[in-house]
């Protein structure tokens, strides 16, 4: 069902970091909970148009009219060593 | 053995909507890093998107200046990948119902470019690498953009440096955007790939990615062609990548293997609603298109009967175009206004960009006076000529300009006179015109041009003189 | 009379001053929380200054906003301007909100009075609130059993007299199971019925602010003043209507629909206690109406596809740039993304984030994920036809009861199953609310649901009411802790 090569390329796509030792314990996990969700196999849909959205509301817009930005110090607030201005992300870092 | 290039293009355009697409921050270009930002456009944890109304209209209105079929309901869809200037890690795109569809752009060779597609979608922000560091503003991030793919319809790199020129032209000319290439306000992905002349399947390709310059676009494409050639002949196997143009060097570099082709997980946009648009609006919108390019470019030349060189060249900038209209306002020589703006005028824009603003000092009501001024003779051309120099320099209309350097032009009556008193006082030339001496005529001429300091019309006094001596 | 009235008219009769009552709870607070583990904030500043600003609105003369002065709790993944906002994450630990998330907004500006922010599983993805980064939250009426999950916290701090309503979200159950463990009323409202514009999105299209309260008629309160368009949501509509008004309609000749699949492996007392029920709603001249639906068979595959699926890609955004946890160590940018999400997300987050992702990748789309919203339009037509034969639904909102403590499974589908009668209502973007209807053989509290059609919400709050106006003592029990008033 799912492999451990499947796990090594799921969570690279995920950007998670699946240790070597886990792999195979997650593609067992994974494999019972996809042979659950197989079940929808079974199922004949009523349409063959993909569900249209639950809200049932179309054309929801905001107007063109511009509204006064965040205050820069908010945008950064959570982010201490903002430089410049700017959110920064060292070249690479250790705290070692 | 003769290759042929094959390529599309698709084109990133900013939309110049006053709010960003699903926030309603500012789109202005520039500003401090992170000054144009707020919680939805930085992707703060429980924020919602809601679209910007005017990014459909201006969505729809490329469409219809390309002809291409508007798509009654479509949707948003949520493209998934991760990079930094991402702030939710996905961008909202259009996947599978894109607003617009199977359109074409004309090349002036009478082919057609078709276009597969136009979908709406939002900016990323902006990434700097410095010393290894990378530092991000989001001011970029959520201005509303439109792609315009076309389908691989190029055969040369003058064809694609001519599509994109075209596209510029009538996005500038719906107003959608301001297409500034240098400021990022489009920008184009090439996908080319090569096969020999006369083959009819397409080889492997390459997307050389994010150039911003018509220039690069083309030395770019230039480059790839040849190093695909290369490669080829050989004998080897072009690989499926993306690259970018490095223009220090002038060549395109690899970006991505094929080990990375990322997976986007295309899903629809559950945050987001459906999207109608129906009939009226869409007929409303086409109302709402100005004369595009294509279509004032065949009515200067067919019914002002300007040459095609000029037409296209006044068509090329639309503000020059209006202008030139407004000047030419009940002129029957419309050419010879078309020539004032792209000699003595044109002259005087320097850079694209005054031609492209427009920066004429005087108004077109100005141009069109002195116009019609020649036209009923009351100038002649030269004097004309240097009329509108000295308007374009004071800003002043032609009647003060003329009275100020005593330019007005002869009366016809007095040009008779003026005339009949040249043949009696150059017997000698009037002798010599009449033993066969064509040239002798031009000493007339000339004494008359100097007796009315160069404000006669030269061509009408030749006639004059003619007259007078036949009638002697 | 509701417990939001009780005390509105002590506070404005000056049996009590708003402030005195705050303190009350905080003091409450302090002695409960330290074995319940309801509130993983407490935020005594705030609340003590807003009461002050009610009494002071009091002694003016001013009348009282409908929940003016009640010391209420938010769940942690309601953000909340200026008060750290976790969602019960290492992933969101330090993260200070720059905004309100437009429900608290409309409490804020009724001068509610917030007590703290509430447990939760991690990212509201569980069933028991131990996925939750600071433990778990205990059930008030056994504390060897849990509150629930992922609104766990919610119900334990109103279960506990530790506050008198709480506000949580309901994904695939999260507000309805914790009431139902602890006795408690709580309700999921329509999809698009209040706004989730500030609700850290764990599932887009299944997620809702929900309530719980401890009586109809406090629901019936809260849901008046959340349930409203918000410009903000896209997908936000309102309610529409009210619904306190509307509590006292006669329920003579309302059809009751009952669908069979909902009591498949139910345990017996809880069988026997929504059989009571039945015989209350036939008292009281119901009509009750038997069917089947057989697509109940389907709701949680398809639930957990799009529920995971669309997770993935919410949770994608906890990169470490921008806000939250980041990893200390890294060689470059993709090393600082994936140490940073491996480290800052527990293991159920992590493991439904591959879920989702899987679903999604290429290869698998079709078969999982395009099916499974394909089976969900098939599902909302066959609940739509459903109402067609009755009024409202009533079925069990779990199989069992609480949970005992460290309710883990080696088989990770099992504590999946429980939410078999939950999520159809979230599929289907339709209100639900559950409601005490007796005890098991332990003591612990039986919940039984109702379910209603689109933006029917006040027929659902009627029905509820209707039922617990027979029921009053045999179903609600007052524990002795905490707050009584």
């Amino acid at each position: 069902m799912v492999t451990g090569k499947d796990i090594v390329k799921i969570a690279k796509l995920a950007k998670l970091r699946v240790k070597d030792e886990e792999t195979e314990r997650l593609a067992r996990d994974m494999s019972e909970i996809i042979c659950f969700a197989d079940t929808i196999n079974n199922a004949v849909e009523d349409s063959e148009e993909e569900f249209d959205g639950i809200a049932g509301i179309v054309n929801a817009f905001h107007e063109d009219i511009t509204v006064e930005s965040f205050n820069r110090d908010d945008i950064l607030k959570n982010r201490e060593g903002g430089e410049n201005g700017m959110f920064v992300i060292k070249k690479h870092f250790s705290n070692r | 053995m003769t290759w042929e290039l094959v390529a599309g293009l698709e084109t990133h355009v900013e939309l110049s909507t006053k709010t960003k697409i699903f926030c309603r921050c500012t789109t202005q270009f520039g500003g401090e890093p992170n000054t144009h930002c707020c919680p939805v456009c930085i992707g703060l944890p429980g924020t919602l998107p809601k679209l910007n109304r005017a990014v459909v209209e201006y969505a729809v209105k490329a469409g219809l200046a390309t002809n291409c079929k508007i798509s009654n309901i479509s949707k948003m869809d949520r493209k998934n990948y991760v990079y930094p200037d991402l702030p939710k890690a996905y961008q909202i795109s259009q996947y599978d119902k894109p607003i617009c569809r199977h359109g074409f752009i004309t090349l002036s060779s009478g082919k057609n470019i078709n276009i597969e597609r136009i979908h709406i979608e939002e900016d990323a922000g902006k990434l700097i690498h410095e010393r290894g560091n990378t530092f991000i503003d989001y001011n970029r991030g959520g201005v509303p953009l439109i792609e315009i793919v076309s389908e691989p319809d190029l055969r040369s790199i003058d064809e694609a440096v001519e599509y994109i020129d075209k596209l510029r032209l009538i996005m500038k000319y719906t107003g959608v955007s301001d297409v500034k290439m240098q400021e990022g306000s489009l920008r184009c992905d090439v996908n080319i790939s090569v096969r020999k002349k006369g083959s009819k399947s397409l080889g492997t390709r390459t997307e050389i990615k994010n150039m911003n310059s018509v220039n690069f676009i083309a030395k770019a494409m230039e480059y790839e062609f040849n190093r695909q050639i290369d490669i080829i002949e050989s004998g080897g196997e072009i690989e499926q990548e993306t690259r970018r143009y490095n223009s220090d060097l002038n060549i395109t570099e690899s970006m991505r293997g094929k080990e990375d082709a990322t997976d986007y997980r295309y899903f629809r946009e559950p945050d987001l609603v459906t999207l109608t648009i129906s009939e009226d609006e869409i007929n409303k919108y086409k109302s709402e298109l100005p004369e595009l390019p294509d279509v004032k470019l065949q009515r200067f030349i067919n019914e002002f009967e300007l040459p095609e060189a000029d037409a296209q060249l006044l068509v090329k900038y639309k503000r020059v175009a209006e202008y030139f209209e407004e000047a030419a306002k009940d002129v029957k020589n419309k050419k010879l206004t078309a020539n004032f703006i792209l000699g003595p005028i044109f002259r005087r824009l320097d850079t694209e960009s005054e031609k492209e603003e427009c920066r004429i000092s005087i108004s077109p009501e100005y141009l069109n006076e002195l116009v019609i001024l020649v036209e009923n003779k009351k100038i002649n051309f030269n004097m004309a000529r240097t009329a509108l120099g000295q308007m374009l320099d004071t800003g002043k209309p032609v009647m003060e300009v003329i009275s100020e350097n005593e330019m007005a032009g002869i009366d016809e009556d007095d040009l008779r006179k003026i005339c009949k008193n040249a043949v009696e006082t150059n017997e000698n030339a009037v002798k010599q015109y009449l033993s066969g001496k064509e040239k002798a005529l031009a000493a007339i001429i000339g004494f008359i041009m100097k007796e009315t300091k160069g404000k006669a019309d030269a061509a009408l006094a030749t006639e004059m003189v003619k007259q007078l001596i036949a009638n002697r | 009379m509701s417990d939001i009235k009780y005390i509105q008219n002590l506070l404005g009769t000056k049996q009590l001053s708003c402030v005195e009552l705050t303190r009350k709870y905080l003091n409450a607070i302090e002695k409960e929380n330290k074995l319940l583990n309801a509130y993983v904030k407490i935020t005594d500043q705030e609340a003590l200054r807003t009461a002050e600003q009610v009494d002071d609105r009091i002694s003016r003369g001013e009348k009282l906003m409908p929940l003016e002065g009640i010391p209420m709790s938010l769940k942690d993944n309601i953000v909340t301007k200026d008060i750290e906002t976790t969602c019960c994450s290492r992933m969101l630990k330090g993260f200070v909100p720059i905004y309100d998330a437009t429900v608290w907004d409309v409490l804020k500006k009724q001068n509610a009075v917030l007590l703290g922010k509430t447990n939760m599983d991690e990212f509201a993805m569980g069933s028991s609130c131990e996925t939750s980064c600071f433990g778990g939250a205990l059930n008030p009426h056994n504390t060897k059993h849990v509150a629930g999950g992922s609104s766990g916290g919610a119900a334990s701090s109103v279960s506990g007299n530790i506050a008198v309503y709480g506000l949580g979200s309901d994904t695939g159950g999260s507000v309805r199971q914790p009431a139902s463990f602890c006795g408690l009323v709580g309700m999921k409202p329509t999809y698009g019925a209040v706004s989730r514009y500030g609700l850290i999105a764990y599932a887009s299209s299944l997620d809702q602010v929900g309530l719980i309260a401890s009586d109809v008629e406090d629901a019936a309160i809260i849901y008046d003043s959340i349930a409203l368009y918000d410009p903000k949501d896209a997908t936000s509509r309102g309610a529409g209507t009210t619904s306190s008004d509307k509590l006292d309609k006669s329920i003579k000749g309302m059809r009751i629909g009952i669908a069979r699949e909902y009591f498949d492996g139910i345990d017996g007392d809880i069988q026997k206690s929504i059989e009571n029920a039945v015989k209350v709603y036939e008292d009281s001249g119901a009509e009750i109406v038997y069917f089947s639906l057989p697509q109940i068979k389907y709701v949680l595959p398809v639930y957990y596809i799009i529920a995971c699926a669309e997770a993935s890609s919410n949770l994608g955004r906890y990169d470490g740039i921008r806000y939250g946890y980041r990893t200390e160590s890294y060689s470059d940018i993709d090393d600082m993304i994936c140490r940073t999400r491996s480290e800052g997300f527990g293991e159920e987050v992590k493991k439904r984030i591959m879920l989702g992702t899987y679903v999604l990748s290429a290869g698998y789309y079709d078969a999982y994920y395009k099916k499974a919203q394909k089976l969900r339009g098939s599902i909302v037509k066959a609940f739509r036809d459903a109402f067609g034969l009755c009024d409202v639904m009533l079925a069990p909102t779990v199989p069992t009861t609480a949970f005992e403590l460290n309710f883990t499974s080696r088989d990770p589908v099992e504590t999946y199953l429980t939410d078999i009668c939950t999520v159809s209502a979230n599929i289907a973007g339709l209100p639900a609310l559950s409601i005490p209807c007796g005890f098991d053989s332990k003591g612990l509290p039986v919940g039984m649901q109702l379910i209603g059609n689109s933006f029917e919400d006040y027929k659902v709050l009627n029905a509820a009411y209707q039922y617990e106006q027979q029921m009053k003592e045999k179903i609600y029990k007052k524990l002795e802790r905490g707050v009584r008033i």
